[in-house]
């Protein structure tokens, strides 16, 4: 069977890219992120805390999935600016 | 691990009150702990690998089966990127759900796994199947699959609340920089976990064979990797379980397709992905593992901006040439899925395109088995 070699090193540089960036991001959230304790109430304090946390882990995954985007939109759509419209 | 051989709790006996707790219910449904019963430690992963390999006959009598009753009750599926536009019997993936439920059944019978897991495991698959058929039969609005499958991964929550360690543990391991514990996010996070990996298996099937040989892939690199770091016997089960049974059907849905899975296939197998990392604490190396699922979901979405059925789509985004290839869609208004990118100034036949996701499944599988390594 055929392979679209091409297709297929342009993904590789996007996943490797992509699994390096995951890797640095969950090691933010580990080494920086987790250890942060911005309210000490033992109860409500908890939540917040979470709620603080998650918002912080959100902001990293939607600029992964920018970046995932945009090396898209680079390798494959370049030529083809009608179709690779921004979202 | 979250494995436990729990030979002094009180599962398998007789509740001791006669108002007995949700707990001592389950205790005594999910059977016996008694040593006399249980298989000798050092031949637990062996068992549970000999065991998972008859998912291959189960699952390929089951798909067989499924094609004859659907094909005579007339439950059809057309197969659009053929010329000829063949009819397929549909809803054929229901095999592989029935294949997880029955091995995993018959594995804590044998007394060879964690049952609270099995338990765990088995609900999610079988909500998310029964999701998957009320879809294929009622052809449900986009927005309602995501809702319900947020639903199939309480089960988990529930046990994991009334079980502490037994189901999930929330401390996440994260490669090179160690762990971290997250006792609140991680239980909220298990629903959308189970929603986001089944609908996605869910989007990613639109040519033939590429749901259950991406998930077979998937599935073989996580076994893999579970067997090289920590071979809990109850992990290394269910992979090679879920491994063996997408092979079985593989065979009757590898291209030219035979057999397609409908929802209830993509579903279940992409529930029963989401459940395995929380269960098997390979969270990120399943997100890994899932790269083309979730480069194909996100760009369907952020394109399309809203939950919908490809049926209900008027923009397609691949088109079937007089050659019998397929070519990139030229309307902007269509979605940037996967096959759509692979076919960007190159139309190609669908055996082609079918063999590049697969490579790109191995690519994402081999990243994959390397976080497991770096975690350990």
């Amino acid at each position: 069977m055929g392979l679209n070699h091409r297709a297929v090193a342009l993904q590789l540089i996007i996943f490797v890219t992509q699994w390096g960036l995951m890797i640095i991001g969950f090691g933010i959230l580990a080494a920086v992120v987790g250890p942060l304790r911005i309210q000490s109430d033992p109860s409500l304090g908890r939540y917040f805390d979470a709620a603080v946390k998650a918002m912080i882990a959100l902001v990293l995954s939607i600029s992964w999935l920018f970046i995932w985007d945009r090396q898209v939109r680079v390798y494959f759509y370049r030529k083809r600016e009608d179709i690779a419209e921004p979202v | 691990m979250v494995e436990r051989r729990h030979r002094n709790s009180q599962r398998g006996r007789f509740p001791t009150t006669d108002n007995p707790s949700l707990r001592e219910i389950i205790s005594f449904i999910i059977g016996s702990d008694d040593s006399a019963f249980m298989l000798p430690s050092g031949w637990e992963v062996t068992t549970a690998v000999l065991l998972a390999i008859i998912s291959v006959p189960v699952s390929l009598v089951l798909t067989r089966f499924f094609m004859q009753v659907n094909a005579r009750r007339g439950i059809f599926g057309i197969d659009v990127h053929k010329l000829s536009k063949p009819r397929i019997p549909e809803m054929c993936g229901a095999a592989i759900p029935v294949t997880l439920i029955l091995l995993s059944s018959i594995y804590v019978l044998i007394g060879g796994g964690n049952s609270i897991m099995m338990l765990a495991f088995s609900l999610v698959v079988g909500s998310a199947a029964v999701v998957g058929a009320v879809d294929d039969r009622l052809k449900m609005r986009g927005i309602y699959k995501p809702l319900l499958t947020l639903l199939c991964g309480l089960p988990i929550v529930a046990l994991g609340l009334l079980f502490p360690n037994q189901v999930y543990n929330p401390t996440l391991q994260v490669p090179i920089f160690g762990s971290f514990h997250l006792p609140v996010i991680y239980p909220l996070s298990i629903p959308v976990a189970i929603s986001v990996t089944s609908n996605t298996t869910n989007m990613l099937d639109p040519l033939n064979g590429t749901m259950a040989g991406g998930v077979s892939i998937i599935s073989a690199a996580l076994l893999i990797g579970v067997l090289i770091t920590a071979p809990a016997p109850s992990a290394v089960f269910l992979y090679a379980c879920l491994l063996f049974s997408a092979l079985g059907f593989f065979y009757f849905n590898r291209y030219p397709s035979r057999a397609f899975a409908g929802n209830v296939g993509q579903l279940s197998v992409g529930a029963a992905l989401g459940a395995l990392a929380i269960l098997s604490r390979t969270e990120i190396a399943s997100i890994v593992a899932m790269f083309p699922n979730i480069q194909n979901s996100f760009f369907f979405l952020s394109k399309i901006k809203r939950f919908t059925e490809h049926r209900a789509l008027t923009a397609k985004p691949t088109k079937l040439l007089d050659d019998g290839r397929l070519a990139s869609s030229s309307d902007p208004k269509a979605p940037l899925t996967l096959v759509r990118t692979l076919l960007v100034g190159r139309p190609a036949k669908e055996s082609e395109i079918v063999s590049t996701i697969f490579a790109l499944f191995l690519v994402s599988a081999a990243l994959a088995l390397i976080t497991m390594i770096l975690i350990g």
